[in-house]
């Protein structure tokens, strides 16, 4: 039974609301396990789904599971230990929606019908909505506000793209169910028209939510004004969900022939994405927007490898995972920075190698990882993609990227040797204890990163291939 | 021949115009909760076959729709003395004119597609596609941040009509969970709209404007 995956995290959450704070907390770890038991549970046997109109399990839905699953798992034993640091006054709200999101998120890579998928993406925003005003300031207010609204009007664009491809289906005479699979299938017979139209609003509307430039304006604030372990989620997982829905359209527009028209729109708007990155990045003062920008980044990548298509579709999915694993963690260890220092801004942080010496292995670590240094993954992901980029002759675009990526890198550096080694102007007292459970879990991501780029397990490589096959990746 | 789903839709188009002409917020709820009625009720007109579900997939639509979304907002504000100007960007005679040219924009643009299912009705089409671009119109040249929660609401309403009206395969299920979906957003931002007037004792989006780059 697939549906337990997201059903199980759902009921957990309701229940929690009605627990107390401490209880709340071991809840939270306990319900990261068995999501990442079922997770597991679900890759090896690979079940039928007990409406498979709606859910099944695909290649893409499961790599993005597993990914949220140890992700989830790792953030929530750091969620229970900055709770007990930052005495949040809305706790159980925290809590809730936490699990209430997870839920919403594996059903996203559980859905196999494209209206299901829809409901599923923006229930992601729904749940997450009080996550990001946790703290219930003025920032926090404006920042929810922003999320709420322009993905709410994102993701209604992608509702209509989604209306226009069953019109393809009406005009083209076919008479299928609405899952991406059958639609796959029966790509050929589409109307063209309507297709790339509804191809068009559910990139413009998904994109939104994942954070493609020009609609990205949401994504810094609330990565910012949320708590840590909620941007982390948000940025690791969240992002995800969001391209997934886009993947999976990208599949009927490859089935149908369209290759050339999906691609060339994904490339644009990955480079758009890179490009507004890199002029953010330079100038900016906040770290937390900083890693935001970055988020950024990474996702035009992906939009950007995808587009290429061939091995750089293999190296977008690469990208993908690692881009999830070290970009939670470097928001896990913003959190400690944040509760250390009481201060969001650059210029007051500083000297971390003396001050918080645990929490600069990780800061460093995933730094190198994200500017994509091996041994992390995210460089063999670039690495494909440039190499997908020269082999379909995509000369100009790859000249962009290629240094987008460097002044990213750059600006990147700048702020983090700034943080890393320079003394700040009066002596701060470090306000946090490093403990073990605020550590290894950025330490275990990085590290899995690590473990990925050397040797990865059959069963893992075999799903990827799987999945970009389908997208016309592969070697 | 006329076809009778056209005389209400009219009705829609000029709630348009009027909705742009006016400045009051409570008058754009009205128009709000006029288009979600008329909406919801279009499927009876234009479905071949009623059973007893659809009918009552109808009735919860309207029930949302017409009165739970707009009562929502409504009683958002009522507890808290807002100002009731919608705060344009866009003047309301420029705007007036804007929603004309787009009601003869969009039946220009109608009449270009081709579609099957909606050839009987001479403004199906043109009027799902005004009040969803209406809808963006609201959202964009109104500073008033309920304004702009209405203007998403009109947008939607817009998706619905075109949804109901060019696809008979989506299952009542499906379109009960994106109803819900909805209704929960509208919830949550009328939730935020009374947080942004206690907090910054005005709901003009001026003041969100803080967090920059």
């Amino acid at each position: 039974m697939v549906e337990i995956v997201f059903l199980a995290p759902f009921l957990l959450g309701i229940l929690s609301f009605f627990l107390p704070k401490e209880t709340g907390r071991i809840f939270l770890v306990l319900t990261g396990a068995i999501h990442l038991f079922l997770s597991v549970n679900l890759w090896r046997k690979r079940p039928e789904a007990l409406l498979p109109d709606y859910f099944s399990v695909t290649p893409e839905g499961l790599l993005s599971l597993i990914v949220i699953s140890l992700l989830f798992f790792l953030i929530s034993i750091y969620t229970a230990a900055y709770l007990e640091e930052s005495k949040l006054e809305s706790e159980k709200m925290f809590i809730g929606s936490m699990m209430l999101f997870l839920s919403t998120m594996t059903m996203v890579t559980l859905s196999d019908h494209i209206m299901v998928m829809w409901i599923a993406i923006e229930a992601t925003t729904l749940a997450s909505a009080p996550l990001i005003f946790t703290h219930r300031s003025k920032a926090s207010l404006e920042a929810t506000w922003k999320y709420v609204l322009i993905c709410s009007v994102g993701i209604a664009m992608a509702l209509l793209g989604t209306v226009l491809i069953s019109l393809a289906m009406d005009v083209g005479q076919v008479n299928v169910p609405l899952s991406f699979s059958e639609l796959s299938n029966a790509a050929k017979d589409l109307d063209p028209m309507w297709l790339k139209a509804g191809f068009v609003l559910i990139l413009v509307g998904y994109g939104t939510k994942m954070g493609l430039a020009p609609m990205h304006t949401w994504l810094p604030d609330a990565h910012s004004e949320a708590p840590s372990p909620a941007s982390a989620l948000l940025s690791g997982v969240l992002l995800n969900c969001a391209y997934l829905g886009i993947f999976k359209t990208n599949k009927i527009m490859i089935a149908a022939g369209l290759n050339d028209f999906s691609g060339t729109i994904l490339i644009v708007f990955g480079l758009m994405s890179i490009l507004a990155a890199a002029t953010f990045i330079l100038k900016q003062t906040e770290y937390k927007r900083l890693l935001a920008y970055s988020s950024i980044e990474n996702m035009g990548i992906i939009a950007f490898g995808t587009g290429i298509g061939g091995v750089g579709a293999y190296g977008a999915i690469l990208c993908l995972i690692h881009h999830s694993l070290i970009k939670s963690s470097l928001f896990l260890t913003s959190g400690n920075i944040l509760m250390g220092y009481g201060s969001r801004l650059i210029e007051k942080t500083g000297n971390l190698a003396k001050l918080m010496p645990k929490t600069l292995v990780a800061f460093l670590g995933g730094f190198a990882g994200i500017s994509g240094f091996p041994p992390f993954g995210i460089f063999i992901g670039e690495m494909f993609i440039i190499v997908g980029a020269f082999r379909t002759g995509h000369y100009v675009a790859v000249v962009i990227f290629i240094l987008s990526l460097c002044v990213i890198f750059a600006g990147f550096a700048k702020h983090v040797m700034k943080m890393s080694f320079e003394n700040v102007e009066d002596d701060t007292d470090i306000q946090l204890e490093e403990r073990a459970s605020m550590i290894w879990p950025q330490y275990i991501l990085l590290a899995t990163s690590i473990v990925l780029f050397l040797w990865i397990p059959d069963t893992l490589f075999k799903t990827i291939i799987d999945a970009v096959s389908a997208v016309g990746g592969g070697f | 021949m006329i076809h009778s789903v056209d005389t209400i839709l009219s009705l829609v188009l000029l709630s348009v115009l009027f909705a742009f002409a006016s400045n009051r917020v409570t008058v754009l709820i009205k128009v709000i909760a006029f288009q979600g009625i008329i909406v919801s009720l279009v499927p009876l007109f234009t479905s071949s076959e009623l059973t007893m579900g659809s009918i009552n997939f109808i009735l919860v639509t309207l029930a949302i729709r017409g009165i739970i979304i707009p009562l929502c907002i409504y009683l958002a504000i009522k507890k808290v003395s807002i100002s009731k100007e919608v705060e344009p960007i866009i003047g309301y005679h420029a705007s007036l004119f804007a929603g004309l040219l787009l009601i003869f924009a969009a039946t220009y643009v109608s009449h270009r597609f081709n579609i099957p299912s909606v050839s009987e009705s001479l403004l199906l089409m043109p009027t799902a596609i005004t009040i969803l671009v209406a809808g963006m119109f609201l959202l964009m040249a109104r500073r008033n941040a309920i304004a702009m929660v209405l203007g998403y609401i009109m947008m939607e309403n817009g998706i619905y009509l075109v949804g109901t009206t060019f696809s008979t395969r989506t299952h009542h299920i499906v379109e009960f969970g994106i109803l819900l979906d909805v209704l929960a957003g509208v919830m949550i931002m009328a939730i935020m709209l009374q947080n942004i007037k206690q907090k910054f004792d005005n709901v003009d989006t001026l003041h969100l404007r803080n967090l920059k780059e």
